[in-house]
């Protein structure tokens, strides 16, 4: 009888553990979110749950942001996971998210499901990451690294073709006067990984040169004519191509710039389209961005690569969000992720927090192309929002 | 029946008749007990079947468009999922050369760890060392990545590489397997497979202890009756004897070897170099489904991904089968012997 008791308390008190271990755990507000919020408190809090996934690329952005977004609008309560931009794009035609993020741009999935709408939300840059020792030796007899690079737009389509194969090929000493390059080979560090990364500054090296375009093309994988020639090595993600940079001498790759900053590498300086040589960072990735304002098609699709301005990086990209603009089968949750994504482009603060961690936002005229756009969603044939 | 059973005490009576009645209830369970073992295990080979035909279904696209050059066993085979061509040679044979080194490098060093734990260990070493050596199996293999492109490949793998070249890759014979310097990084073929051969070490050497320790006593007694030393006993009575259990210890250790993904990808250098050198960077079959699936280029693509997939399943299959037929040829000798 007693056994039967003890049995009987232990079962209660373990379900009881199980319980409460389910229950999400409390977070603080972020400081700039202490004030009441804004947005109606009609509807119970975490009422409303959206649940979104794709890129990697701008998940430190957006996992403050859907944080942050349960403070103005407590109803709603947003999940953002991480599975890569392929498997967002996948999300969203089949209709198991309510809004995906992706770097590359749809395609086929478009005559899947043909309401879906690409919307720019930041930018980032790519740059060509390198580890160089000159020839000359300090007078402790150590080789000296080379801290400063600056390339042409053909010449680094050129490495990455295996063209240029030695670091002192008359090319890179003729942007690098001053350098005493080493009389070595290139190794050439690329993703082997499926990324948005890779999908960027391949376009950016398609338009830097002719037969880049004609003989590799652009896309999240290529195949790389480096591996051929023998100098190539494929790393997993922007960490792997960093430790395999930092621990190879001599090596270049890329990365996406807030890593590079985050890691600190060195990075390379390019000379753009008009002739200047600039360094990647917000004003060159905003110069960038505003010579392409009226480059956006229909399906607010932009290459941005390669700008003609003279303070604009070359290698930059947006990365989106996608959603559908009919048919969303709950209106609540239509209206919910149009005020989500209107608040991030219009909040002072959630640009601040996008910029803090080093990405770019939209230049005005693009954010007006969003906003209309978002004016214009549909939920049962009536425009959810305000 | 109630009659003799008269008890004083009403708490045993309860008891009884629960009991009678527990008893009454699974009286013929042996049939509904039968059926869920039948099931489950039947289960078992569903989910296996169902597997394969995924496996093959999914790949229909590729096979039918690429055919038999997909899998032909040429040098400069090109993978570009752009244009549609696709070649997967560079990936099998980076799986079996890497589960080869993997091999050859675990099997005599777990033999000797399973008979150093089974024969000669004080028995005050040997519960910890036999704990430390299950460990190694419990660590996460994305952990041994980042270990080897941090720690092993700059400081071992890269000297090791330098050496061969210098050594083995000069004379003409070897230079199939040992052609050209190693990447300064350490990521090649070599790296792949001694990182590999680490990793399958425990499961090797675990069961084959247990192998040596379920030989009867009365072998180890007769051999030395005979007048054999320590060593003699080990090397003519009890691995002879333990040998199928070895063999098959090493089919698991090899079927992990194949599979083995993260630590792979993250130190082979993922590259498509036209080379069978273990000291230049290469790729295997796991790391190209995991690096290029989540963002395909096209259903070719996705199919020809899924045939590679099928080709590791097949290639898995028959050397179990291999593995298990000479298990069945030796024990049938040495019973016959």
């Amino acid at each position: 009888m007693l056994k039967k008791l003890l049995n009987v308390v232990f079962v209660v008190l373990a379900g009881g553990l199980i319980l409460s271990a389910c229950q999400p755990a409390a977070t603080p507000a972020p400081a700039a979110f202490t004030q009441a919020p804004t947005m109606e408190a009609t509807l119970a809090p975490g009422s409303v749950q959206l649940v979104a996934q794709g890129a990697t690329f701008p998940l430190p952005v957006y996992d403050v942001w859907t944080k942050s977004f349960q403070f103005v609008d407590p109803s709603v309560n947003i999940t953002y996971a991480g599975t890569g931009s392929g498997a967002g794009k996948k999300a969203i035609v089949d209709g198991t998210v309510d809004f995906a993020g992706s770097d590359s741009v749809l395609k086929d999935e478009y005559s899947q499901v043909a309401d879906l709408q690409m919307l720019p939300t930041l930018a980032g840059a790519v740059v060509p990451i390198f580890n160089l020792q000159s020839s000359e030796k300090d007078k402790d007899g150590k080789a000296i690294t080379i801290s400063e690079l600056v390339l042409d737009r053909q010449t680094l389509a050129d490495i990455f073709q295996a063209k240029i194969t030695n670091w002192n090929d008359p090319a890179i000493a003729k942007l690098n006067p001053t350098a005493k390059l080493p009389e070595v080979g290139i190794t050439v560090i690329h993703r082997a990984d499926s990324s948005g990364t890779t999908e960027i500054f391949t376009n950016a090296l398609a338009s830097f040169s002719a037969d880049w375009k004609d003989k590799v093309g652009a896309g999240s994988t290529v195949e790389w004519p480096v591996d051929k020639n023998g100098n190539g090595l494929g790393a997993k993600g922007n960490p792997g191509v960093s430790v395999a940079v930092q621990n190879t001498t001599n090596s270049i790759g890329y990365v996406e710039l807030s890593y590079a900053v985050a890691n600190k590498l060195a990075y390379a300086k390019l000379v753009n389209k008009v002739g200047k040589i600039v360094t990647a960072n917000a004003a060159s990735i905003q110069a960038d961005m505003s010579d392409f304002a009226n480059a956006f098609d229909a399906k607010l699709n932009a290459k941005i690569v390669d700008g003609g301005s003279e303070g604009s990086w070359p290698i930059t990209g947006y990365t989106y969000l996608i959603v559908r603009m009919e048919s969303m089968k709950d209106c609540l949750k239509a209206r919910k992720t149009v005020e989500y994504i209107k608040w991030t482009l219009t909040d002072a603060r959630a640009t601040k927090i996008a910029n803090d961690l080093g990405y770019a936002s939209l230049p005005k005229s693009v954010y007006d192309l969003v906003m209309a756009k978002l004016n214009n969603l549909t939920c049962n044939g009536a425009v959810v929002s305000k | 029946m109630k009659n003799l059973i008269s008890v004083a005490n009403p708490i045993d009576n309860q008891l009884i008749k629960t009991r009678r009645l527990f008893t009454k209830i699974t009286e013929h369970g042996d049939r509904p007990w039968n059926f869920l073992l039948i099931s489950v295990s039947l289960l078992v080979i569903a989910l296996i079947i169902g597997v394969v035909f995924l496996l093959w279904r999914d790949s229909a696209l590729a096979r039918t468009g690429l055919g038999w050059d997909f899998l032909k066993p040429i040098s400069n085979a090109s993978w570009n999922p752009v244009t549609g061509k696709m070649q997967a040679w560079p990936f099998i044979y980076g799986t079996l050369i890497t589960s080869l080194i993997a091999i050859i490098i675990a099997l005599p060093v777990s033999i000797g760890i399973s008979i150093f734990l089974a024969e000669l260990c004080p028995n005050w070493l040997r519960v910890p060392l036999g704990w430390m050596i299950e460990l190694l199996a419990a660590i996460p293999s994305v952990v041994y990545g980042i270990w080897g492109i941090f720690v092993f490949l700059p400081q071992i793998i890269t000297p090791l590489g330098n050496f061969l070249w210098i050594t083995l890759g000069k004379i003409p014979v070897f230079q199939i397997l040992f052609m050209g310097p190693i990447p300064q990084s350490g990521m090649s073929r070599l790296a792949a497979g001694i990182i590999l051969s680490i990793m399958i070490i425990p499961t090797i050497a675990a069961v084959s202890r247990d192998v040596f320790l379920a030989i009867p006593k009365a072998q180890r007694e007769a051999s030395y009756a005979l007048g054999s030393t320590q060593w003699e006993t080990i090397w003519r009575v009890l691995i002879p004897y333990a040998s199928s259990g070895i063999l098959g210890a090493s089919i698991l250790g090899l079927g992990r070897a194949l599979g083995e993904t993260m630590a792979v990808t993250m130190v082979i250098g993922n590259s498509l170099e036209a080379s069978s050198s273990l000291l230049r960077p290469g790729y295997s079959m796991a790391s190209i489904i995991v690096n290029q699936f989540q963002d395909t280029v096209s259903s070719l693509h996705s199919n020809a991904l899924i045939e590679i997939a099928l080709i590791l399943f097949f290639i898995t299959l028959i050397l179990n089968l291999v593995a298990r037929l000479m298990v069945w040829q030796a024990s049938k000798k040495f019973q016959k012997g």
